[in-house]
Parts: C-alpha cells; sequence; structure tokens
C-alpha cells in the first residue's frame, strides 16, 4: 500500500509539469505568431492617434497618445482628399459582386447539383478546368473583352467579369449536392415548381454555404488591387485599394501619418467583417478545402 | 369497379429492365401493400404512379383518366418517403401547409386544413416546432400531415415505418389502420416485410425480379400461393421445401418418395401434368408433428427424420430446425411438451395442406381441388 501511494505521489507532478512545459511552449508560440500578426496594425494605430511625427522620433512610442490628432488626421483624409467617393466605390463593388455571385452561383449549382440534363458533366468539367487557370492568363483576354464592350472605367465594367465564380459554384454545388432528393421531389409532389423549390427549399437550406461564400468574395473583392487598376484609368473610379497606392507612391507629397491614416482606414472593413464572421470563415475554408 | 389501373407497364433503366409488364388493378379504398426483396422494383412503381419516374411503356389511369403525361401534382395522388423529407428550416406547420401554400390558397383555408390534419394526427402541440426537434414517430406524423392536408385520392407510402424501433412500428401501424378506416382513402403500400404487408393489407401485391408474382388478399396468398416464390415469401416461419419424386400416378393419387428414401407415401392429386418426375413438397411448419420413440407415422403421412441443428424456444411456441438431407433444412413447430431436447427426431407431416410445385417453381394444383 505504503509503496503504491508515495509511486503514485512521485509520478503525478511528473505528468503534469510535462503538460505545463508543453502548453506554455504552445501559448508563447501562439502569441509569438498573434504578436507578428498584430504589430504593424498596432503601429498604424499608433501613428495615427499620436502628435504627427511623434513615434519615429528619437524617443518614439509605442501606445497612441493623442486621440484628438487622430480623428483630424482621418476626417482630412476623408474630407480633403479622393478616400471617401473610393470607399463608397469599393463599397458598392463588393455589394455588388457578392449579390451577383450569389443570384448566379446558386442558380447554377442548383441545376448542376440536383438535376440531370443533356451535357451537364461537360459544362462541369469546362468550368472547374477554369478553376485551375490562373488569373494571369485570362487577365488580358477578359480587359480586352470589356474594352470592346465600352465598360472601361464603369461599375459593370469592374463588377461583371467577376461574376462568374468557378470557385462559388464548386463550393455550392458541393454543398447542394448533400441536400436529399427525396426533399426536393417531396417538394415537386406538394406541387412546388422549379423556381419554388429553388426559392423556398433549397436557398434556405443552402443559408450556411451562401453566407460563407459572401464574406469570402468580400474580402476577395476588398482586397483586389489588379482587376480595377487595369479596369479604371480614370481617378474618378478609384477602388480604395488604388487610392492607398497614390498615397503609398513614392511621388506621393503626403506625410507618414496621412499615409498611415489611409491605410488603417483602408483596414478596417476586412478586420470588423472578420472578428464577426471569424468562425463562419474558417468554417468557410475548411468546407472548401475538405468536401472537395 | 377498377379505381386505379397499371396496365402492362414496364421500364427500364438504360439497359436495366426493372420492371417487366406489370398488369394491376386496385378499387377505391383498398389498402394495398406491394411487398418482395429489396431491389425488386417496389419504390419504381410507386414513383411511377405519383409520376416521379415516367414509364418505359404501358399506362397508368386513375378514376378513368390516362395519367402518363399528368405533372406529379396534379395526379391527385400525396406520398410519404422513408426519410420523411420534411424541409428542415420549417416548422410542423410550415411543413404541413407547404403545399397548400405554394398553391397561393387563402390563409384562412390553409390554416383550418391543417389543423384538421393536425388533430388527427395528434400534432397540435407541435406546431410550432422544426424537424430537428421531433422524435421519429412524429416526424413520421408530420409527412403524414403533409399528405392528408392535400386530400390525395391516393396515398403513396414508401417503407414508411422502416426507420422506426420495433415497438413503435407496431404502434405506427394500428394508427395507419385506424387512419385508413376514418379516411376511406385508397392507399398503396410498400414494404419489404411481409409479417407487415399481412397486418395491413387488403390486397397483398407479391413482386420478385420486377413481376407481380401474385396479388390478393394475405390469407389467400399464405392458403393458396400461386408459385414457390409467393409460399416461400409468405409466413413466417417460412414454409418448408422438400425435393420429391413421383413414383406412381394413379387415378386421385400420386406416390411420392423422398429424395433418398424408398418409403412411398400417398398425396390425394387430381391430373398430374408434367413432364418431370421431380417436384418440390411444399409442407407449413405447423403441419409436422414430433413422433414419439415408439409411435410409427400413419401411412398417409410423410417420414422425415434426421439431426436437429438448432432451436427456437419462444415460450409457447418451440421451432426446431432439422438436416433432414445434406441439402434440406426444414422447421418444425412443436412446443415444450413434445420436443424436449432430443438431438435427433422423427417428425411426421400430413399431407392434406402439402402443396407440390414445379421445377419451374409453378404451383402444380390438383384439378378436384377447388383453385382461386
Ligand atoms: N434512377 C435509377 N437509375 C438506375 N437504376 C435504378 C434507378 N432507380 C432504381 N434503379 C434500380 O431498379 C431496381 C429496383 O429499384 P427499387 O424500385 O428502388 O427497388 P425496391 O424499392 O423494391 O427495393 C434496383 O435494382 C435499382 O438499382
Ligand atoms: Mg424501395
Amino acid at each position: 500500500m505504503k509503496i503504491s501511494v508515495s509511486a503514485t505521489a512521485v509520478t503525478t507532478p511528473r505528468k503534469v509539469r510535462a503538460v505545463s512545459i508543453w502548453l506554455v511552449a504552445k501559448w508563447i508560440a501562439a502569441f509569438l505568431v498573434a504578436l507578428i500578426a498584430i504589430l504593424p496594425i498596432w503601429w498604424m494605430i499608433n501613428v495615427v492617434f499620436s502628435v504627427p511625427g511623434e513615434p519615429v522620433s528619437i524617443n518614439p512610442r509605442l501606445y497612441p497618445t493623442s486621440l484628438g490628432d487622430g480623428w483630424a488626421k482621418i476626417s482630412m483624409v476623408l474630407t480633403e482628399t479622393e478616400y471617401f467617393r473610393a470607399y463608397l466605390i469599393s463599397l458598392l463593388y463588393a455589394l455588388l459582386t457578392i449579390t451577383g455571385v450569389l443570384i448566379f452561383g446558386s442558380m447554377a449549382a442548383f441545376e448542376f447539383a440536383l438535376f440531370e440534363f443533356p451535357g451537364k458533366r461537360t459544362f462541369f468539367a469546362i468550368v472547374m478546368l477554369s478553376l485551375m487557370v490562373p488569373t494571369a492568363v485570362t487577365i488580358i483576354p477578359t480587359y480586352l473583352l470589356t474594352a470592346q464592350l465600352g465598360w472601361l472605367n464603369t461599375m459593370q465594367g469592374l463588377v461583371v467579369p467577376g461574376l462568374s465564380s468557378a470557385f462559388g459554384l464548386f463550393l455550392l454545388v458541393q454543398f447542394m449536392r448533400s441536400i436529399p432528393r427525396d426533399m426536393i421531389e417531396a417538394a415537386r409532389l406538394d406541387g412546388a415548381g422549379h423556381f419554388q423549390i429553388y426559392w423556398h427549399v433549397v436557398i434556405p437550406l443552402s443559408k450556411n454555404a451562401l453566407i460563407t461564400l459572401a464574406i469570402l468574395t468580400f474580402i476577395q473583392t476588398w482586397g483586389n488591387y489588379m482587376w480595377p487598376l487595369i479596369i479604371s484609368s480614370d481617378p474618378q473610379m478609384y477602388t480604395v485599394g488604388q487610392v492607398v497606392g497614390l498615397f503609398n507612391s513614392p511621388l506621393s507629397h503626403h506625410t507618414v501619418d496621412i499615409v498611415m491614416t489611409a491605410n488603417l482606414l483602408a483596414a478596417i472593413p476586412p478586420l470588423v467583417f472578420f472578428l464577426i464572421f471569424q468562425r463562419k470563415i474558417v468554417e468557410g475554408v475548411a468546407m472548401s478545402g475538405t468536401k472537395g | 369497379m377498377t379505381f386505379l389501373e397499371i396496365a402492362s407497364i414496364s421500364k427500364s433503366f438504360g439497359p436495366v429492365n426493372v420492371l417487366k409488364d406489370v398488369n394491376l388493378s386496385i378499387k377505391e379504398g383498398e389498402f394495398v401493400v406491394f411487398v418482395g426483396p429489396s431491389g425488386c422494383g417496389k419504390s419504381t412503381l410507386l414513383r411511377m404512379i405519383t409520376g416521379l419516374e415516367t414509364p418505359t411503356s404501358g399506362e397508368i389511369k386513375i378514376d378513368g383518366e390516362v395519367m402518363n403525361e399528368v405533372e406529379p401534382a396534379d395526379r391527385g395522388t400525396a406520398m410519404v418517403f422513408q426519410s420523411y423529407a420534411l424541409y428542415p428550416h420549417m416548422s410542423v406547420f410550415g411543413n404541413i401547409s407547404f403545399g397548400l401554400r405554394m398553391a397561393h390558397r387563402a390563409k384562412a383555408f390553409i390554416r383550418q386544413r391543417v389543423e384538421s390534419a393536425a388533430s388527427i394526427l395528434r400534432l397540435e402541440s407541435l406546431m410550432e416546432r422544426k424537424p430537428g426537434q421531433l422524435s421519429g414517430g412524429q416526424k413520421q406524423r408530420v409527412a403524414i400531415g403533409r399528405a392528408i392536408v392535400r386530400e390525395p385520392k391516393v396515398f403513396l407510402f414508401d417503407e414508411p415505418l422502416s426507420n422506426l424501433d420495433a415497438e413503435l412500428r407496431v404502434q405506427m401501424r394500428t394508427e395507419l389502420i385506424d387512419l385508413h378506416k376514418r379516411l376511406k382513402t385508397t392507399m398503396i403500400y410498400v414494404t419489404h416485410d411481409q409479417v407487415e404487408a399481412m397486418t395491413l393489407a387488403d390486397k397483398m401485391v407479391v413482386m420478385n425480379g420486377g413481376h407481380i408474382q401474385q396479388a390478393g388478399h394475405p390469407l389467400t396468398l399464405y392458403d393458396d400461393p400461386d408459385n414457390r416464390f409467393v409460399a416461400g415469401f409468405v409466413g413466417s416461419p417460412r414454409i418448408n421445401f422438400l425435393p420429391v419424386s413421383v413414383k406412381a400416378v394413379g387415378g386421385d393419387t400420386i406416390g411420392l418418395s423422398l429424395e433418398g428414401s424408398d418409403r412411398l407415401t400417398k398425396l390425394a392429386f387430381d391430373g398430374l401434368d408434367t413432364d418431370s418426375d421431380e417436384m418440390e413438397l411444399g409442407l407449413r411448419p405447423q403441419h409436422l408433428r414430433i413422433l414419439k420413440d415408439d409411435e410409427q407415422a400413419l401411412e398417409q403421412e410423410l417420414l422425415l427424420e434426421g439431426d436437429v441443428v438448432f432451436v427456437e424456444q419462444l415460450g409457447d411456441v418451440t421451432y426446431v430446425h432439422v438436416d433432414v438431407s445434406e441439402t434440406s433444412r426444414i422447421i418444425v413447430r412443436a412446443d415444450r411438451k413434445t420436443y424436449s431436447g432430443q438431438s435427433r427426431i422423427r417428425a411426421a407431416a400430413d399431407l392434406s395442406y402439402a402443396m407440390l410445385f414445379g421445377p419451374d417453381g409453378a404451383r402444380l394444383r390438383s384439378r378436384s381441388l377447388p383453385t382461386q
């Protein structure tokens, strides 16, 4: 009896120590990764919300000191430059793209996932093949086509080419394939027409996949730099990305504070979005990765 | 008076011929059960009646009207699926009212119809629940409710109880019989379970290999099967089949002997008409009796002898499984008095209930016996 008790008494703390070292190591690693990710954002906030020049002086500060200066810079950027217009354009660009991708993607996925029609496999294979072609290859033909339509420097030129999302179709088809065939047939027997089945049964059941696709589309559109750059040479049509590019350019006459303000404002929407939808985004990435 | 008529229906999926020239007529208000092994085409036939599948050839008529080209929703049929197929994002009310809402019926009308269906099915207190919050039996009732509100001319059920546990299944069976009594609507019910079929059916349709093997009242099929398949499918435990050879044909009797035995037993049979002498005898387990040690089989009885391989003791009855030859195993119905643990038994069979099957599996019927 005594021996066994002392034996456990010896082993238990050892076990605890082993576990806690491992745990501490994990925490340190996680902390370092978080630090690396957060530091640039924190630096932006620090530079914006302080007296101009202070954070980069001989005696730098790692925390914001002046809220007033920050607001002043932000209102300056929004009112005295083209920034606010670009903001609205980016927002419209993102919203229209999301709406379009959801409508076209869900309708096409509905047919591909749940019905038979001649040539279905071939069409789907073609769409999936386009997933493998890098954007760099298609961007020039797409530009030429858009230019021929006379859509340079227009909102439709910005939005329409992005509506055919092979990735979105793929994601939705994978999801809708899991809807039981019985359910579609039950709806048909209940007298629901083709569109009613789509609207009353399949769309509500695909809500999660649609939200995921909307989020991923938002992140992609907001961060899209190349296509707006190519399609709109007119500053009236600049998106946030392009305007921030102007601020950042070597010939820019703005000070570091102002440039940082522009950057911070551009980063806020995706950050807020990410904080709200963090779980969905992770799920979405997992879904598109594992279900294929 | 035929209400639903299936006339020479065939169905192929590509090269696979699933149903071959199926003919069936169903009277109004009948409870019809399609029964057969898995994959024999029961669901396919049901789906063609409701219009989810198109026949390759043949005609389906409901109430005198050819239905082949009519949309599923307009045929006056309602179907309950094995998986229930409830819409998970809608409440019970939403599920039951879905068809009426799609048809843009008035709100008050919908409410009244749904409430009356709910009261028949005792679902009133569950109207706001989602399917995910219901038990299997409740889901089943919602699925039936969805069918009832459409006030169909024909209800179709595709193995609706197979996802329920045994106890609930028995309870739902009685509820279905009750429902049929109240609504008096024609019901067609598919199952692979012959016990379920026998308890529910006014008319039992046994299917196999894309053909209807026999249709009729369950007890008719039990007492007087048309072929070996129906004899083997209907009845639990299964009928025993014994290979026999015809040794003598008299005026109204024939002399049979078991394979590998010289003992000749007479069977009343008039007009045996077959080329082959090798036949099979069908004997239900209750028509065999175990002989005591010193007891002899009567002259008109068939004598069977063999090793006991397995015993099912169910209290009131005992089923003794016996190997009577290398290839034949039979089941004898006994009880605790007549069977007390012997490892080898002798049994005598009363041949007045025996059935004879030809080499092709068809039933050979005596001319003088009444046939149905
Ligand atoms: N849509 C289909 N395509 C190809 N074969 C099918 C299809 N539906 C059913 N079958 C085949 O038809 C046969 C009968 O199926 P089914 O009617 O579902 O049988 P049961 O309901 O009696 O179990 C099966 O062999 C099945 O594989
Ligand atoms: Mg089936």
